[in-house]
C-alpha cells in the first residue's frame, strides 16, 4: 500500500515537473498597483512576519522552491509549479530531492544555492527565531546539501503532503546576507526592514505606518512581472480605506466583509469586486470540559444537548441576514477553498421540533421565563466574542434570538481581542465564537478538533477516537480521489458529534480597479498571481506611466 | 520670574513621573497577553509565549520590571517594541514629527477659527447671529472627531474630489520630486485631518473667547476708545482683542492634550502616520513599551504646553508672576 502510494506520487511528481510556469509572460508591461491595506507590516523577514501585510509583501519579494497552483491541490505533486526548484523527485518514501534552477539569483546578484535552502530550514526551525511556521515543519528531520544546486529534504515518515510541507511554509532566505546575524536578532535586523529576496519584485522602500513599495525585478529568471510597481498605502480604518479606493487613491483591497462597504465599491464605476472561494470559517465552539479544561461541562458534556443546539440554529437565515446572498453556510470544519469541500458531507438539519424532543429526552424541561432547567441547572451559557469583529457581534445577537424559543438563555460577552484569545486558550469559557483562516491543507483540522489539538487550537477539548482515526486515514490517502470519501466521512462524524456549530463563511471578494487585466485571486494568498496582472496601455493613469 | 519658572518646571517633571508610573502599572496590570495579540486568530504555542515573555523580562515581578524600565528610561532607552521588533525610540522618532505637524497645524487653525468666531459672536452678542454661530460651535464641539473626519472625507474626498483623503503624501509619486512639490503635496494631505481636529478644538476656543471679548468690550478703556470716535472694527481688533487674548493663550496650552487624544482616532481615519496611530495600534497589540513611551512623550508635551501657556500668561500679567 505504502509503496504503491509512493510510486503513484513519484509518477505525478515527474508529470508535474514537466510543466513550467513563469512568474510573468509576454504581453504589455507597466502599471502601478496601489493596494490599500488596513495594517502596516511588522517585519519583512518571512519567518517572523505575523501580520497580513508582512506576508503579502514577503510573498512578492521572496520565492519558494515550488508553489501551489490556483486549485490549492496540496496532495498531488502535480498541484505545484516550480519556482526556485526547476524539478524535484522522491528518492525514496522519506527523501525529497530538489534541483535548483541555476539561473535563479538574489536581487543583489548572488546566485541562489542549495546552501540557502538548508540555511532557511535551519532558521525556520530555530527556537531563537520562534517562527510561527515552525510546527508545520515538524515532519521534516533535516535538509542537506548534495551539491550547490541540489537540496535534499529528509522526512521522519512518509505522507502525501511531503512536497507541500517542504515548499509552502518557507520562503527561501539568502544565507550570504544573514548567517552572520545572531538568530535572536534576525527579526530586528536591518535586513528585516529592507529585505533582499529572489521573488518577482524587489524591495524599494518602507515608510513606517505610511507606505511600502516594491518594483518589478526586470531580470528575474522566471521572467519579469508585468506591473512596474506594487505600493501598499496603509489606512487602518476600513471605512476610510474604502473611501481611499472610491476617491481613486488606491487600486485594490484584499477583502471587504461589511455589506454596506461592498455596496460603496459596487456604486463606483471604476471599481469591481473579484470574488474568490472562501478560506475562512466562523464557528461557535462548545467547551466540553469544565472551566480551565478540567472535568465535564454540565451542559456541553452531553452530546445530545450539543446536537439539539446545532439543530436549533437556522444557519441559512443567519448568513442571509448578515451577508445577503453572498455569504455561505459551511458544510463543516472546512471552507470552499479547500479541495475537500463537498456538498454531500453529512450535516445536522435545522429542525427545531427535533431539537426540542432531544432536549426533553435529556431531561431539560421548560421553566420560569421559558428557560429550560434540569436538576436545578438552567440551560444558560455565555458566548465569548471579540469586539473587533462586527460580523461575529451581529451573528451572536442573531444566535441569541434563534436559541431563545428553544428555551436556551444565551448570554453574550464581548471581549477585547487579546482577552478573548487568552480566555479561549485557557479554556475559560462556555462557548467561544472563533473565526479561522484555514490552511490550504485540510490536515490542519486536526489542530482544531483532533485529540492532539487539545493543547493547541482545540479550545473546546473535543476528543473522538473515531474522528481522529478517520482524519488520519484521510490525510494518509495517496491521492485526492482516494482521500475525498474519507474526508467526507471524517467531517460528517465531526458534525454528528457537534463539538461546534459551523455558522458562516464570509463572502470573499477583492475590490480591484477596472483598468487591471489578468486578475486572478488565489484564496490562500490573494497576490499569488499578481505577476500576471497588467494595465492595457490605453487604460493607464498618470501613476502607471 | 526665575522662581516661578523653576516651580513650574518641577511641577512638569512630577507630572511626567506620575504619568510613567500610572501608565506602566495600568498597562501591565490590564488583562490580555501581548504575544497573542499579533497572532490574528492563529494559535501561538504556550511555550512560545513563555519564551517571549522571558526574553522581554515579563516573567519577572512587576516591581522588578518597573525598576528596570525606569533605569533604562533615565538613560533614554524606551526598550524594544514587541510587535514591531524595533527600538521604541525609532518608532517614536518616525511618528512624532508627523503628529507635531498635524497638531501644530490644527492648533493654529483652531485658534484662528475660535478667535474669529468668538469675536464675531461677541460683536453681535444677544442677536440671532450670535445664537446661530453658538449653535454651530456647540455642534462642532459635540460631534465625535472620528465621525466628523469621516464626513469630511466623504464630502471633500469621495464626492467632490477636492482633497486627498488618506496618508500624508501621494505614495505613487515617482521619486525624486522637488521640495516645493513635496511641501504642497503634504499640505494638501494635511487639510482634512487638521480641519477635523481644528473644528472640534476651535469650537471650544470660540466659547471661551466670546466670553472674554464680551467682558473686554464692556471695559472702560474700550468705552474710552469708542468715545474717541474709533470705528467698531478698530475697537474690536486693536483694543478688545488684545485684552481678551490671555484666556486664548491659556486655552492654547490646555488644547494640547485634547489635540493629542483627538489625533489617536483622527490619524487612524486619515491614515496619518503619527503618534496617535502608533498608540492606537500599540494598545490593541498590548505593546507595553510603546504604550508607555507614547504616554511619556504625550505627558512631556502636555506639561511643556502648560508650562509655555503659564509663562505666556505670566509674561502678559505681572499679577500672576507675583502669585
Amino acid at each position: 500500500m505504502r509503496l504503491t502510494a509512493f510510486a503513484c506520487a513519484l509518477a505525478i511528481a515527474l508529470a508535474g515537473c514537466a510543466r513550467r510556469e513563469a512568474g510573468g509572460s509576454a504581453g504589455p508591461t507597466g502599471g502601478t498597483l496601489v493596494i490599500v491595506a488596513t495594517g502596516d507590516a511588522d517585519v519583512l523577514f518571512p519567518p517572523s512576519g505575523a501580520v497580513t501585510t508582512s506576508a503579502d509583501v514577503a510573498g512578492l519579494v521572496f520565492s519558494r522552491l515550488a508553489d501551489l497552483t490556483f486549485d490549492l491541490n496540496t496532495v498531488d505533486d502535480a498541484g505545484f509549479t516550480p519556482q526556485l526548484a526547476r524539478s524535484w523527485e522522491h528518492a525514496d518514501s522519506t527523501t525529497l530531492v530538489f534541483h535548483l534552477d541555476p539561473r535563479a539569483r538574489w536581487h543583489d546578484g548572488a546566485p541562489v544555492r542549495a546552501a540557502d535552502v538548508a540555511f532557511t530550514f535551519d532558521v525556520y526551525r530555530d527556537t531563537l527565531v520562534d517562527s510561527r511556521f515552525r510546527p508545520n515543519l515538524d515532519a521534516i528531520d533535516s535538509v542537506t546539501v548534495r551539491d550547490s544546486l541540489t537540496a535534499v529534504f529528509h522526512f521522519r515518515r512518509w505522507y502525501p503532503e511531503e512536497l507541500y510541507d517542504a515548499t509552502y511554509h518557507m520562503k527561501v532566505l539568502p544565507r550570504h546576507l544573514l548567517d552572520t546575524i545572531p538568530r535572536a536578532r534576525l527579526a530586528s535586523s536591518a535586513f528585516a526592514r529592507a529585505p533582499v529576496g529572489s521573488g518577482p519584485f524587489r524591495f524599494v522602500r518602507w515608510e513606517a505606518g505610511a507606505t511600502i513599495e516594491v518594483a518589478a525585478d526586470t531580470a528575474n529568471f522566471l521572467g519579469r512581472p508585468k506591473l512596474d510597481r506594487v505600493i501598499w498605502r496603509i489606512v487602518p480604518d476600513l471605512g476610510s480605506a474604502v473611501g481611499a479606493l472610491v476617491a481613486g487613491e488606491g487600486d485594490a483591497i484584499e477583502v471587504i466583509p461589511p455589506a454596506e462597504l461592498r455596496a460603496r465599491v459596487r456604486a463606483t464605476p471604476a471599481l469591481r469586486l473579484v470574488p474568490f472561494a472562501a478560506n475562512a470559517v466562523a464557528y461557535v465552539a462548545f467547551n466540553l470540559t469544565g472551566r480551565g479544561g478540567k472535568g465535564v461541562h454540565p451542559i456541553f458534556g452531553d452530546r445530545d444537548v450539543r446536537r439539539a443546539l446545532a439543530m436549533g440554529i437556522d444557519r441559512a437565515t443567519l448568513v442571509r441576514s448578515l451577508f445577503g446572498a453572498e455569504g455561505e453556510v459551511p458544510v463543516g470544519a472546512t471552507a470552499r477553498a479547500q479541495w475537500i469541500w463537498s456538498d454531500s458531507i453529512r450535516q445536522l438539519p435545522y429542525d427545531t421540533a427535533a431539537a426540542r424532543r432531544l432536549l426533553e429526552a435529556r431531561g431539560w424541561r421548560p421553566g420560569p421565563g421559558g428557560v429550560r432547567w434540569k436538576g436545578g441547572l438552567p440551560l444558560r451559557f455565555t458566548l465569548l466574542y471579540p469586539t473587533t469583529s462586527r460580523i461575529r457581534q451581529d451573528a451572536a445577537v442573531l444566535l441569541q434570538a434563534q436559541l431563545k424559543p428553544l428555551g436556551v438563555d444565551l448570554r453574550l460577552q464581548p471581549l477585547e481581542f487579546t482577552l478573548f484569545e487568552q480566555r479561549s486558550v485557557r479554556k475559560d469559557f462556555d462557548a467561544t465564537f472563533q473565526a479561522r483562516t484555514l490552511d490550504a491543507s485540510p490536515a490542519s483540522v486536526l489542530q482544531l478538533f483532533g485529540s492532539e489539538g487539545v493543547r493547541q487550537s482545540n479550545y473546546g477539548s473535543y476528543r473522538s477516537a473515531a474522528f481522529d482515526s478517520l482524519t488520519r486515514r484521510a490525510i494518509a490517502a495517496p491521492t485526492r480521489d482516494a482521500a475525498r470519501p474519507l474526508w467526507r466521512e471524517a467531517l460528517g462524524a465531526l458534525n454528528d458529534d457537534a463539538p461546534a456549530v459551523f455558522l458562516l463563511s464570509p463572502p470573499m471578494a477583492a475590490a480591484v480597479h477596472r483598468r487591471f487585466a489578468g486578475v486572478r485571486i488565489r484564496p490562500d494568498e490573494w497576490l499569488a498571481g499578481v505577476a500576471a496582472w497588467f494595465v492595457p496601455p490605453g487604460d493607464r493613469l498618470p501613476r502607471d506611466r | 520670574m526665575l522662581t516661578y519658572l523653576l516651580r513650574r518646571l518641577a511641577l512638569a517633571l512630577a507630572t511626567t513621573a506620575a504619568v510613567v508610573i500610572i501608565t506602566f502599572a495600568l498597562v501591565h496590570l490590564a488583562p490580555g497577553e501581548p504575544f497573542l495579540a499579533g497572532a490574528e486568530g492563529r494559535f501561538v504555542p504556550p511555550e512560545t509565549v513563555a519564551r517571549l515573555r522571558e526574553r522581554f523580562g515579563l516573567d519577572r515581578p512587576l516591581a522588578v520590571q518597573f525598576v528596570r524600565y525606569a533605569g533604562n528610561l533615565a538613560s533614554g532607552d524606551f526598550g524594544e517594541s514587541f510587535a514591531r521588533h524595533r527600538p521604541v525610540a525609532e518608532v517614536l522618532a518616525e511618528a512624532l514629527p508627523n503628529t507635531l505637524l498635524l497638531g501644530g497645524a490644527a492648533l493654529v487653525l483652531s485658534l484662528l477659527l475660535g478667535i474669529g468666531l468668538g469675536m464675531a459672536q461677541a460683536a453681535r452678542a444677544g442677536t440671532w447671529a450670535d445664537a446661530a454661530l453658538g449653535t454651530v460651535a456647540l455642534a462642532c464641539y459635540s460631534v465625535p472627531s472620528f465621525w466628523l473626519g469621516l464626513m469630511l472625507l466623504l464630502v471633500f474626498g469621495e464626492w467632490l474630489h477636492w482633497l486627498p483623503v488618506t496618508g500624508m503624501a501621494d505614495v505613487a509619486l515617482r521619486a525624486p520630486v522637488g521640495a516645493l512639490h513635496h511641501a504642497l503635496d503634504v499640505g494638501r494631505h494635511l487639510v482634512l485631518p487638521a480641519l477635523t481636529l481644528a473644528l472640534v478644538n476651535g469650537a471650544a476656543v470660540a466659547r471661551f473667547h466670546r466670553a472674554a471679548m464680551i467682558e473686554a468690550l464692556d471695559a472702560d478703556f474700550v468705552r474710552a476708545a469708542r468715545s474717541r470716535g474709533l470705528g467698531e472694527g478698530r475697537v474690536l481688533v486693536r483694543h478688545a482683542l488684545r485684552s481678551a487674548l490671555a484666556p486664548a493663550i491659556t486655552l492654547a496650552g490646555l488644547s494640547i492634550p485634547a489635540l493629542l487624544t483627538g489625533s489617536v482616532l483622527v490619524e487612524s481615519v486619515f491614515g496619518w502616520p503619527g503618534l496617535g496611530r502608533v498608540a492606537y495600534e500599540a494598545i490593541f497589540a498590548r505593546d507595553y513599551n510603546v504604550i508607555t513611551a507614547v504616554a511619556v512623550v504625550a505627558g512631556v508635551l502636555v506639561a511643556l504646553g502648560n508650562l509655555l501657556a503659564d509663562l505666556g500668561v505670566a509674561a502678559a500679567d505681572p499679577r500672576v508672576r507675583r502669585a
